[in-house]
């Protein structure tokens, strides 16, 4: 639920201001009233398009702290999982910008695809939106049979389904025009905003914490960072289909490279973490989304401070948005691709 | 403007969620769901045995303005308001002048044409579009293509309150949305109902103990179906929006108990 008071000149913007806390729920403080564990539930409603990202935030910079090898097989479960969730994020995202611009199909399509993604991570953790799937030392529950024949299913068509987004918007004459040249995010804007994901890869910059900083079992996937030159919706929305695909190389080389093992370390019940500091990153479907965790050595966190990028990609839109028309302001908002549970936690 | 239009019911709130007892107009009343004048907490009839002090009390005193625009016909009536165009329903209108009937003039004539307009509504329920957080994905989820709810009558999400028959509040309710989401609600026409979709607006669920949270929209609003889970599978929201359907079947009549507070029957 986000406000946003338009300052117009006829049909122009002149300024724009968002209003933001329609959602703000106190997450980071309750984190700090429950243990490390209860924070991994309770940061999932973060970025609830895709909460296997916040909800590593605790997990991962718990292992930090510790100092705990996660077994392999973990890891690539979680590279698994992450990539399959981003590919349902950015399935969402193609359907929610043409819903934006008026097109009412893409998202029928989007949702097919999303929610097939969805009943196959529920198949894995038994949710189909706030999983819950991480723990501190690997993964709740090995890969089970149901899962991995929706998976089958789902590989042998994901790729198709792709190229019938393509088919279905990239030559759309209204949604070429109403997204090309609209909303154009310069590296200059991205770099005065901290813009992360793919809004800043679309200017050109080819950053990505997965290759910038390699975190779990990324440096032994192959796969590539794709980028734009020209910032505007329209690039955006390209490279969400390119992401898709790169998405859907990496789970194919993580189902093949898949080793054998346990999927936890051996941890302690009462999960007592090292005081310190840590901060971790991963690249979610919005950017880079990190988190800088104080422990005190209890089992409860001293302080979990979340950063997501959709906070940080929301401010472009004004600086973006002044010059252009009202109608272009859901149009370049839903290229941005904010999720409010993100940006008022 | 018209105070004595719902008599049934002992308290009003303020889209604030307070409850502020109703006036029996003996003193000046700015309007039913006027915000309260600003730099005060509550209202002043009900801060006078907490403020002490006769700045604090002028501070709060309501301004009227004095109505020179037009004249009503029949000022006690209506408290101020229009009176209605068509002069012959008005006389078809309840003795108390109230508005609880839920189809108005209507429900002087009880027929089985209520019955069919009843099944009408019942199967065109149209939701209004307005997701809080992420129990909307489930709900967009229930309205595309896999799990179709245009198949049970439930047909089209309008984006505007006055053409909508049910609110879904789908999410966690905040104290800052909750008076946008009660102002929504009250621009919606009667006969209108709401759904509770989700732990959050049942009764708190993983944010209870949030500082920023309202611990389930029944403390500020009526709620007819409460839909649990977090968030609920889209066949659940379905399910729910089904049992509303036999609810809207069934408790025709029953408007007037309709309340703040659980108000589900028994049964269902």
């Amino acid at each position: 639920m986000l406000r946003i008071v338009l300052k117009i000149d006829g049909e122009r913007i002149v300024d724009l201001d968002p209003v933001l806390g329609y959602l703000h729920r106190g997450v980071e403080k309750i984190c700090e009233n429950g243990d490390w564990h209860h924070a991994i539930s309770n940061c999932d409603p973060l970025e609830y398009a895709a909460s296997m990202f916040s909800e590593a935030m605790p997990v991962l910079a718990a292992e930090k702290l510790l100092d705990l090898e996660v077994p392999r097989r973990a890891e690539y479960i979680r590279v698994l999982a992450w990539e399959l969730n981003r590919v349902a994020s950015h399935a969402l995202f193609i359907g929610w910008l043409a819903l934006d611009l008026g097109g009412l199909t893409p998202i029928l399509y989007g949702f097919i695809e999303r929610d097939e993604i969805v009943e196959m991570l529920a198949a894995l953790t038994g949710q189909r939106v706030l999983f819950n799937y991480l723990r501190i030392g690997g993964v709740n529950g090995d890969l089970n049979h149901d899962f991995m024949s929706r998976l089958g299913d789902w590989m042998g068509h994901a790729l198709h389904r792709i190229e019938d987004q393509q088919r279905l918007l990239n030559a759309n004459e209204i949604f070429v025009r109403r997204t090309k040249g609209l909303g154009i995010v310069d590296r200059d804007i991205a770099r005065r905003t901290c813009l992360s994901g793919p809004v800043l890869r679309a200017t050109g910059v080819p950053y990505d914490v997965r290759r910038a900083h390699p975190y779990s079992v990324y440096p032994e996937l192959d796969f590539e960072i794709p980028t734009r030159e020209e910032g505007d919706s329209y690039a955006r929305y390209l490279l969400h289909l390119d992401e898709i695909k790169q998405s859907i190389r990496i789970i194919d080389q993580v189902l093949h490279q898949m080793p054998d093992g346990p999927v936890m370390a051996k941890i302690p019940r009462l999960l007592r973490i090292p005081p310190g500091r840590a901060y971790i990153s991963v690249e979610s479907p919005r950017g880079q989304y990190s988190c800088y965790a104080m422990s005190d050595g209890s089992d409860q966190p001293f302080r979990l401070r979340i950063h997501d990028p959709s906070f940080f990609n929301l401010q472009a839109v004004g600086l973006v948005m002044p010059g252009n028309l009202i109608a272009d302001t859901m149009a370049v908002m839903a290229s941005l691709d904010p999720i409010m549970g993100g940006v008022d936690k | 403007m018209d105070e004595n239009r719902d008599p049934g019911r002992a308290t009003n709130l303020t889209p604030w969620g307070q409850q502020v007892s109703n006036t029996g107009g003996d003193e000046p009343v700015a309007g039913r769901g006027d915000p309260p004048a600003m730099g005060s907490d509550q209202p002043s009839h009900v801060s006078d045995g907490l403020v002490s002090g006769a700045r604090d009390r002028a501070v709060m005193e309501p301004i009227v303005v004095p109505n020179t625009a037009w004249v009503p016909a029949d000022p006690a009536a209506y408290g101020g308001g229009q009176p209605p165009h068509v002069a012959h329903l008005r006389e078809l209108e309840f003795a108390d002048k109230s508005d609880n009937g839920r189809w108005g003039a209507l429900d002087a004539i009880p027929t089985k044409a209520d019955y069919v307009l009843d099944l009408i509504r019942l199967n065109s329920l149209w939701p209004l579009l307005s997701g809080l957080a992420c129990c909307a994905l489930e709900m967009m989820s229930a309205a595309t293509s896999r799990n179709d709810m245009d198949r049970f009558g439930m047909f089209p999400f309008r984006a505007s309150p006055r053409q909508a028959d049910v609110l879904i509040v789908a999410g966690t309710l905040t104290t800052k949305m909750a008076g946008p989401l009660i102002r929504l609600w009250e621009q919606m026409p009667e006969p209108k109902w709401c759904v509770a979709m989700g732990d959050c607006t049942t009764s708190g669920g993983r944010y209870k103990r949030s500082y920023a949270t309202v611990e389930g929209i029944d403390r500020i609003m009526p709620v007819d179906v409460y839909v649990p889970g977090c968030p609920p599978r889209p066949e659940g929201l379905i399910y729910g929006m089904m049992k509303l359907q036999q609810l809207i079947k069934d408790r025709r009549g029953h408007w007037p108990e309709r309340a703040v507070g659980p108000t589900v029957p028994t049964g269902i």
